[in-house]
């Protein structure tokens, strides 16, 4: 049993920490909030494909494609850090496409995708959701006909966050239509700029976009098909016990800041942590961040020795987005009327930062599966309940 | 960061399931709510032999000079089969302030006996006002002769009716702090005890204190500074608690969850039900979540690192997530556990007396609250 880093773990956590602190701009954190901390915006792509010089953008790659060979548990201590400071964390080609591409790609598309992912210098977009097929993905109709040497596509994707800013699309589609369900379903790479997508904008309730994404014959080379053909749904299904986390970094920071607002903010002649109420709400935030960070690294544990998490990854993201969701909500409480002040308003308390991810924490619970999904999951792997 | 037992750790866990599951079982457990001294000396003797009451004792002392996550895991499996008895309050609240404030000759006039098992030992802390502060302590410590006298009355003292020698709380001066901790015999002439009858039947006593000559050199540590070592103590205790808490929830919820897979409802096993299965998640969460809050403060503890913000944040966690994980299982559990005869209705009572033990969550988020500096 040990709860600490080991030395060498420590000292790259200390450079990310140090590179960050040099290199982060104002301007950098604007415009990662503006597109929901989405990696792909222009200065993102800077900052990353600098950081990711280093190779943490994918330390527990192997060497050969551009990683460190590093722990998970490394891996994730990054991924906290993006997270806790606000950094564009949600990387689709580094952190999801990229260990499937590796697990189950030809070696012609490792070569042709690798690197450049682990580099930084191309972003995948999620293409899993239809207005049909939400939590019941099996049900996904966007048509891949094949045409010899290319499939030609047709159909409709929703909610895909990325779409706008990112290069390609990870996109799953049905490329037997006989077939029922998750079997006829295939993997594959798709050029964003291909002629007849066209993306829509979907503004959400935390100000940033997702989109829809319409595809009218759209043209796709054989070559971009990932694994095998109808093999889609279960590299979907495995890729969610890879390295699937979910850091609790950007409302950590979120606490952090709501515990500064309560010791500095006067009311009634004495500050607001001097109150009993906060106190106690405060401290249990703090003791339910210490266990999502358990959790959280307790993942990477199961991975360090070399086994599949099961029913854990499940549990860490229930726990730590409804965690979200309690900070925000109690952000919200001890800040009382100023609470509902947007940025920019006179007397906004934390210029609006509570309000705004007390919106933005609405989809916490629904997005990646929801958490209804997950108790699922849970319950059917975990704990052996049966099906019907 | 490594989540993992030793094999030191798993050579404990595996002896302690093996003895307490044939040793200490739910028949002897509800006989021992009954029974007047709340434990068996055969059971008490077999534990002395598997060395259990020294493990944490230092080896200069007759023990095997184990750590606090060596505890943790033995505490877990007594936790697990609801251990009755003077284990916790002999080796933790009795034995740990001896050893991490006793004199030499203190130590070495007791630990031994404790680690053989052959003395049974408390901590006399808590007065009327039922709190954990400083100046909840009135008894008091009056110089006299070579001594001192105490005169006083104790609440809820673990164990005491079995106990052969108590850690003694009282008050030494005027200031809020000027507490001392003292050793007295539990024979002393003018000490009275009464045991109070207890929800989960646990021996929890009031110990009346009628001037009662202590040597002078029974003091642990110096006068007037008990308080920064019961603050210690009581730290410590309440994760050692937190230990037999994660095993009394893991066994909880190994009574619940093959009875959603066997108990068929609507022609359907109940687990295949959506409801059942989120309660069931849910309790699965809390047990594996209180588990990492666990091993996470005992190791702190272990490896001589600031423990305090932990351990508080560790008690308060695992209070709340073990009454809430068996309240779940209830609801899983339908009428059944209602009933006496169902086991789980043991860990029901538990959970609530340990919560209630050191400090509920309430104290504890206070105690975290000061730790962040709020």
């Amino acid at each position: 049993m040990d709860f600490e880093f080991s030395p060498e773990e420590q000292k790259v956590i200390d450079d990310v920490r140090a590179f960050i602190k040099a290199e982060v701009t104002p301007e950098l954190l604007e415009e990662s909030l503006a597109i929901g901390y989405c990696y792909g915006g222009k200065l993102g792509r800077q900052f990353f494909q600098k950081f990711a010089t280093n190779g943490w953008l994918v330390p527990n790659w192997p060497e050969e494609y551009g990683g460190l060979g590093a722990s998970a548990m490394l891996t994730f201590a990054i991924r906290e850090e993006i997270a806790y400071n606000r950094l564009p964390g949600a990387f689709v080609a580094a952190h999801m496409a990229g260990p499937t591409i590796m697990h189950v790609g030809s070696e012609e598309m490792k070569k042709e995708w690798l690197l450049p992912i682990a580099r930084g210098e191309v972003e995948f977009a999620l293409g899993y959701t239809e207005p049909q097929a939400g939590s019941d993905l099996s049900n996904v109709q966007l048509k891949a006909m094949d045409k010899g040497d290319h499939f030609l596509l047709n159909g409709q994707k929703t909610f895909n966050t990325h779409s706008h800013v990112a290069d390609y699309h990870w996109l799953i589609c049905r490329t037997d239509p006989e077939s029922k369900k998750h079997r006829g379903m295939s993997m594959m790479i798709v050029n964003l700029k291909s002629p007849g997508i066209t993306i829509r904008p979907m503004i959400t309730l935390a100000g940033w976009q997702t989109n829809e994404v319409y595809y009218d014959d759209v043209t796709v080379p054989k070559k971009n098909l990932v694994g095998e053909q109808n093999r889609g749904f279960y590299y979907l299904m495995a890729a969610l016990d890879y390295e699937r986390m979910f850091p609790g970094g950007s409302y950590r920071r979120l606490f952090d800041d709501i515990v500064e607002y309560a010791r500095k903010t006067i009311v009634g002649g004495k500050p607001l942590s001097k109150n009993p109420l906060v106190r106690q709400k405060l401290a249990q935030l703090a003791i339910d961040i210490e266990t999502s960070t358990l959790l959280f690294y307790s993942l990477a544990g199961i991975l360090d020795k070399g086994e599949i998490p099961n029913y854990q990854t499940s549990m860490q993201k229930i726990f730590t987005t409804e965690l979200g969701q309690r900070i925000t909500e109690t952000g919200m409480e001890v800040l009382g009327l100023y609470s509902q002040l947007k940025k920019g308003s006179k007397w906004a308390a934390l210029a609006g930062k509570v309000e705004h991810y007390h919106r933005w924490s609405i989809v916490e619970t629904i997005y990646a599966g929801t958490n209804e999904v997950q108790r699922n999951i849970i319950a059917h792997r975990g704990l052996g309940l049966p099906a019907r | 960061m490594n989540f993992d037992f030793n094999e030191d750790q798993n050579i404990i866990k595996e002896a302690a399931q093996k003895f307490l599951s044939k040793e200490c079982t739910s028949d002897l457990v509800r006989a021992m709510v009954e029974d007047e001294k709340g434990y068996t000396p055969e059971l008490w003797q077999g534990m002395a032999e598997l060395g259990w009451m020294g493990l944490l004792v230092p080896e200069e002392y007759d023990g095997f000079g184990g750590n606090f996550v060596d505890l943790m895991v033995l505490l877990g499996e007594m936790g697990y089969s609801a251990l009755p008895g003077p284990f916790f309050s002999t080796v933790i609240l009795g034995g740990l302030p001896l050893q991490e404030a006793g004199s030499d000759a203190q130590k070495a006039d007791i630990l031994p006996g404790l680690a053989s098992g052959e003395r049974i030992m408390t901590l006399a802390w808590i007065e009327e006002d039922g709190l954990f502060t400083p100046e909840a302590v009135k008894l008091s410590a009056a110089p006299e002769g070579e001594g001192y006298v105490l005169s006083g009355t104790k609440l809820f003292v673990p164990n005491a009716n079995v106990a052969d020698t108590m850690v003694c709380v009282a008050r030494t001066g005027e200031g809020e702090t000027d507490l001392s901790l003292f050793i007295a015999d539990a024979m002393s002439t003018g000490l009275n005890i009464t045991p109070l009858i207890t929800m989960a039947g646990d021996k929890q006593c009031e110990v009346k204190f009628d001037k009662v000559m202590v040597p002078k050199n029974s003091i642990i540590g110096e006068l007037n500074q008990g308080w920064p070592i019961l603050k210690r103590i009581q730290l410590m205790a309440a994760v050692a608690k937190c230990a037999e808490m994660m095993g009394g929830a893991r066994k909880a919820f190994e009574l619940v969850l093959p009875w959603t897979k066997e108990r068929v409802q609507f022609d359907r096993p109940i687990g295949s039900f959506q409801a059942i299965q989120h309660h069931c998640a849910n309790m699965f969460t809390y047990l594996d979540t209180l588990t990492y809050m666990t091993y996470k403060a005992s190791w702190l503890i272990a490896a001589g690192k600031p423990f305090e913000k932990e351990a508080s944040m560790c008690k308060a966690y695992v209070s709340d997530s073990y009454r809430k994980l068996v309240a779940l299982g209830h609801q899983v559990m339908g009428g059944i556990a209602f009933m006496e005869e169902h086991d789980l209705g043991i860990y029901f009572k538990r959970a609530k007396a340990a919560e209630l033990f050191l400090g509920d969550a309430d104290f504890h988020r206070e105690m975290v609250a000061q730790e962040m500096r709020l």
